[in-house]
C-alpha cells in the first residue's frame, strides 16, 4: 500500500474501528459495570439485609431445598457473602422419561434467592447486575451463540485496532502526556490517545482474555485436531466425580455446613459453590467449589463428599500448564479475584476504554466534517455514522439508567417484573434512536447525555426517601455498599451533566476560522492521515 | 491506482484480513494442537490460546503488504504449510 506500514495501519485502525465499534461501546460499557455485578445484584435488591453469617443462609438454604425439592435429581447453591444478596439456588426435578437432561436450566420455577436470615427471599424480582454480566457477551433478544460471535468478531477487530492503533503512533509516550483542550479535532485525538494509552495495558489484556473466554466456540479447530469428540476435552479440562445413580434407597442427606467447612480448611480459602446430586438417596453425593474470589484462575479447584457420610471421595487433579493459562486469563479477564481496591482500577480502566471507543467514533466524523464539500448536507453515509454515534453512545447509556429507575419504580407484584426493567432499558434506548434520526445530532447529544444525567443524579436522591435504612444510613453500620453505588452514580451524574453543557455551549468553527486554524493540522502525522 | 484498481486491492485486502486471516489462525492453531509435544487436552488448548495472535497478525499484514495479491498469496502459503502439516499428522492417526 502506498505510503508505507504506519499508514496501512491507520487505515485499518480506522476501519476496523468503526465497523464493530458501537458493539464494543455496548461490550465495554455492561462489562465495565459488570465488574460490579455482585454489588448491583444487592443494591437493586434494596428490601435485602446484608449477609452477616454464610454459613447460617446455607443452612436456610438446606432447609428450604430439603422441603421444596426433597427428590431432585441435583441442587446447586452460589454460597452467600457480604456482597451477594444472599444464596442463589437452583434445583434439576428427575428428568421424565425420554426428557433431555439438562433442559430445564435458567428456568425461573426452579431456582429462589434465599437471604441474609436464610429464609426465602421477598425482594423485587429483577435481573440486578447479572444482567450486565450477561449481556456484555450474549447480547439480548436475540440467540446466544449469534450474539456471541458477534461479540467475539469485535474483539478480534478489536485486538486489530488496538495493534494497528499502536504501530500508527510515532509518538505514543509523548502522546500520553498531551492533551490540547479546546482544539477541535486535535483535542478529540488527544483524548482518544490519552484513554488509549493510559490503560493500554488493561485494554490489551481484556481483549485477548475476551476471546480466551469465548475460545471453545470462536476456535474450535485446535481441539477438532486431536478430538473426535469435543466432550473428551471437556471431561479433561473440567474434570467431575463419576456420576452416582440413584439407589431407591433414603437417607438423610448430610449437614452441608460442616462439608463446607471441612474444603474450606483443607483449602485454607473459601468456598464458592455446591453441587448435590441425587439429594435424600443413599448415594447422594456432595461436591464443593472453591470461590473464586479467592484465586486468580478460573478453574476452581472441588472435592466430592459422599452426601451421607461426609467422607470425602474426590478431589479434582490439578489442571494442566496450557489449562492453567486459559484459567487464569480468564480469571484475570473477569476481575473476581480483585479486592475493592483492584476492582476499581478494573472498573475505571474499563471507563477508559469506554472513552476511548466512543472518542475513537466520535473522531471519525470530526476529522471528516472539515473535508467535506457541503458540511450543512453531508451525503448518507456521513449521516449515518453521525446519527448511529448519538444513538449508541449517549442513547444506551440513557436506556442503562432507565433501567435503575425501573428497578425502583415498577411495582413490585407486577408479573415479568424482571423482563420489564429490561424491555424499560430497550424502549428508552429506542426512543433515542428517534430522536436521534428525527432531529438534529446537535440537539440531541445534550439532550440525551443531559437526561441520563439528571437520571442518574436524582435516583441516590430518591433512595435517600424510599429506602431511608439503605444508602447513608447502612454506612454508620459499616456497610458501604448502597451509598458507594449511590456515590458513584452522583459522579457520573456529574460528568454526564458537564459534558451535555459543554455540548451545548460549543459553537462549531467558522469555516474561515478553520482555513486559519488549518495549518497546524498539515503537518499531523501519519494517524491523521487516513 | 485508478479507483477501480484500487477498490478490488482493497476489497482483496478484506478478504485477506478476515476469512483468509481467521484460517490462518485456524489450520496453526490445529498445527500446533498436533505437533507440539504435549498431552493432547494441554497442546489443543495451547493451540487456542495462540490463535487469536496469529489471527490479528494476518489481518495487519493483510493491509501492510505491497499490494493485495501478495498479500493473499503470502498468506495462502503461510496457512497451506501448517494445514499440510496438520494434515499428515491427521491422517496418521492419533485422535482421540
Amino acid at each position: 500500500m502506498k505510503g508505507g506500514f504506519r499508514q496501512s495501519q491507520a487505515f485499518l485502525h480506522t476501519w476496523s474501528g468503526l465497523l464493530l465499534g458501537w458493539v464494543l461501546f455496548l461490550v465495554f460499557v455492561t462489562g465495565t459495570v459488570a465488574f460490579w455485578r455482585e454489588g448491583l445484584n444487592r443494591y437493586m435488591r434494596p428490601e435485602l439485609a446484608r449477609v452477616e453469617r454464610p454459613m447460617a443462609v446455607l443452612a436456610g438454604a438446606q432447609r428450604f431445598l430439603g422441603e421444596k425439592a426433597p427428590a431432585a435429581k441435583s441442587w446447586s447453591i452460589s454460597l452467600a457473602d457480604a456482597r451477594s444478596p444472599g444464596a442463589q439456588v437452583f434445583w434439576a426435578p428427575q428428568p421424565k422419561k425420554g426428557e433431555a437432561r439438562g433442559r430445564r436450566r435458567g428456568r425461573r420455577d426452579t431456582q429462589a434467592l434465599i437471604d441474609a436470615d436464610g429464609q426465602v427471599a421477598h425482594a423485587r424480582d429483577t435481573r440486578g447486575g447479572d444482567f450486565f454480566y450477561r449481556f456484555h457477551f450474549d447480547l439480548h433478544y436475540m440467540p446466544v451463540i449469534w450474539a456471541r460471535w458477534l461479540v467475539g468478531v469485535a474483539s478480534l477487530m478489536m485486538l486489530v485496532a488496538i495493534l494497528s492503533g499502536i504501530v500508527t503512533h510515532k509518538k505514543i509516550f509523548r502522546d500520553f502526556f498531551t492533551l490540547r483542550r479546546h482544539k477541535g479535532q486535535r483535542s478529540w485525538l488527544d483524548g482518544h490517545n490519552a484513554t488509549a494509552v493510559l490503560a493500554l495495558p488493561f485494554h490489551l489484556m481484556i481483549t485477548y482474555t475476551g476471546l480466551v473466554t469465548l475460545m471453545a466456540l470462536l476456535m474450535p479447530w485446535a481441539v477438532v485436531a486431536n478430538y473426535s469428540d469435543p466432550a473428551k476435552l471437556s471431561d479433561t479440562l473440567f474434570p467431575s466425580a463419576p456420576a452416582v445413580e440413584r439407589t431407591g434407597r433414603p437417607a438423610p442427606l448430610v449437614d452441608l455446613t460442616t462439608l463446607v467447612a471441612d474444603a474450606e480448611r483443607r483449602w485454607g480459602a473459601p468456598a464458592g459453590y455446591l453441587e448435590v446430586s441425587e439429594p435424600g438417596d443413599a448415594a447422594a453425593r456432595v461436591t464443593v467449589s472453591r470461590s473464586p474470589a479467592s484465586m486468580l484462575s478460573s478453574r476452581t479447584p472441588r472435592f466430592a463428599y459422599d452426601g451421607v457420610t461426609g467422607r470425602p471421595v474426590w478431589a479434582s487433579a490439578p489442571p494442566g500448564g496450557a489449562a492453567e493459562t486459559a484459567g487464569a486469563m480468564i480469571g484475570i479477564h473477569a476481575g473476581r479475584y480483585a479486592d475493592p481496591l483492584l476492582r476499581w482500577l478494573y472498573f475505571l480502566a474499563g471507563v477508559a476504554g469506554t472513552l476511548m471507543v466512543a472518542s475513537g467514533l466520535v473522531l471519525w466524523t470530526v476529522k471528516r466534517r472539515e473535508k467535506l464539500p457541503d458540511p450543512a448536507r453531508p451525503h448518507f453515509g456521513f449521516r449515518l455514522v453521525e446519527r448511529l454515534n448519538v444513538t449508541v453512545i449517549a442513547g444506551f447509556p440513557l436506556g442503562v439508567a432507565c433501567l435503575f429507575w425501573a428497578n425502583r419504580l415498577l411495582p413490585v407484584e407486577m408479573k415479568g417484573r424482571a423482563q420489564w426493567e429490561i424491555h424499560v432499558l430497550f424502549l428508552a434506548w429506542g426512543a433515542a434512536a428517534v430522536l436521534a434520526l428525527v432531529r438534529r445530532p446537535t440537539l440531541v447529544w445534550p439532550a440525551l447525555l443531559g437526561a441520563t444525567g439528571m437520571l442518574l443524579g436524582l435516583l441516590p436522591a430518591y433512595n435517600l426517601f424510599a429506602f431511608p435504612a439503605g444508602g447513608l444510613a447502612s454506612l454508620g453500620v459499616g456497610d458501604p455498599l448502597p451509598a458507594g453505588v449511590d456515590a458513584t452514580m452522583l459522579a457520573f451524574a456529574a460528568g454526564y451533566v458537564a459534558v451535555a453543557l459543554r455540548v451545548v455551549r460549543h459553537r462549531p468553527p467558522v469555516r474561515a476560522r478553520t482555513r486559519r486554524g488549518s495549518a497546524p493540522l498539515r503537518d499531523v502525522p501519519a494517524e491523521m492521515a487516513a | 491506482m485508478t479507483g477501480w484498481r484500487r477498490s478490488g486491492d482493497m476489497a482483496l485486502r478484506v478478504v485477506a484480513a478476515v476469512p483468509l486471516g481467521y484460517a490462518v489462525g485456524s489450520v496453526w492453531a490445529m498445527a500446533l494442537a498436533r505437533l507440539l509435544p504435549l498431552a493432547a487436552a494441554e497442546a489443543s488448548v495451547t493451540g487456542q490460546l495462540v490463535a487469536f495472535a496469529i489471527c490479528a497478525a494476518a489481518a495487519m499484514w493483510a493491509f501492510a503488504a505491497s499490494s493485495g495479491w501478495r498479500a493473499t498469496w503470502t498468506l495462502l502459503l503461510i496457512g497451506g504449510a501448517a494445514a499440510a502439516m496438520a494434515w499428515t499428522s491427521m491422517a496418521g492417526g492419533g485422535r482421540l
